[in-house]
């Protein structure tokens, strides 16, 4: 199996798993987004939300990073770009998806 | 070193039909939802900075670029997931013809906005 296809196999299966995820995720948010600090620390101090939420960060940020490094392989043209590009975006994702996590895993 | 490998037409380019709206609307609100994403993380992160801090963030969702930042967020979600399950469908096999991609994209966009109100009610009376 060449690289491309197992990228694409790795695309519809993180969206399959996101798309309810995503509909999970921005149900809540919107019951929660101009509540008081204890009721939206109470939504991530529950285990339940604390797992489906950590899912969501992880394939969400998974899912774009194979999305975006389609966008950059469709319109950039110099390698060396794309390839900075593509290390940044994978960079970015991993280390801001591990901070939401941690700090997620912290709150009490 | 220079990619001998052609990139796809750019956008004006193109001639606008259904599908192709869809498809770059697909793209577009792909980034969107990431950087929302982004918002929502350092949002949810803000938390351990304490009350005082939260209630800076608190201000700015409360206020009316705050309820349109959050509904354009909603829509964005919105597309994103009717489009993607119209990619799933097409990724079987299903819905090439001309007529059928036409009918799919226009569910997409009108879809997308009654997702939208649906989600904003069943967030704000049922949960």
């Amino acid at each position: 199996m060449n690289l491309a296809t197992k990228k694409w196999i790795f695309l519809k299966l993180s969206s399959i798993i996101l798309i309810p995820l995503m509909l999970w995720f921005i149900i809540n948010f919107v019951s929660i987004y101009d509540k008081s600090y204890l009721e939206v620390l109470n939504f991530f101090s529950n285990s339940i939300n604390k797992f489906l939420f950590s899912l969501f960060i992880i394939f969400a940020y998974f899912f774009s990073a194979l999305s975006i490094s389609e966008v950059f392989e469709d319109y950039i043209n110099n390698e060396k770009i794309k390839n900075v590009a593509n290390r940044a975006l994978q960079i970015s994702a991993i280390a801001i998806s591990f901070l939401t996590i941690i700090t997620i895993f912290n709150l009490n | 070193m220079e990619n001998k490998k052609p990139l796809s037409p750019h956008i004006q380019i193109y001639s606008w039909h259904i599908s192709s709206l869809v498809s770059i609307s697909h793209r577009i609100t792909g980034i969107i939802n990431i950087i929302a994403i982004t918002v929502i993380c350092f949002w949810s992160c803000w938390l351990i900075l304490g009350e005082n801090n939260y209630n800076i963030m608190n201000y700015f969702l409360g206020s009316l670029i705050g309820k349109f930042f959050i509904i354009g967020v909603v829509w964005s979600f919105s597309f994103q997931i009717l489009s993607e399950i119209r990619h799933l469908i097409m990724d079987m096999g299903h819905g090439f013809e001309l007529q059928t991609t036409r009918i799919t994209g226009l569910l997409v966009i009108f879809g997308s906005l009654v997702l939208t109100i649906l989600i904003y009610l069943i967030g704000r009376t049922f949960i």
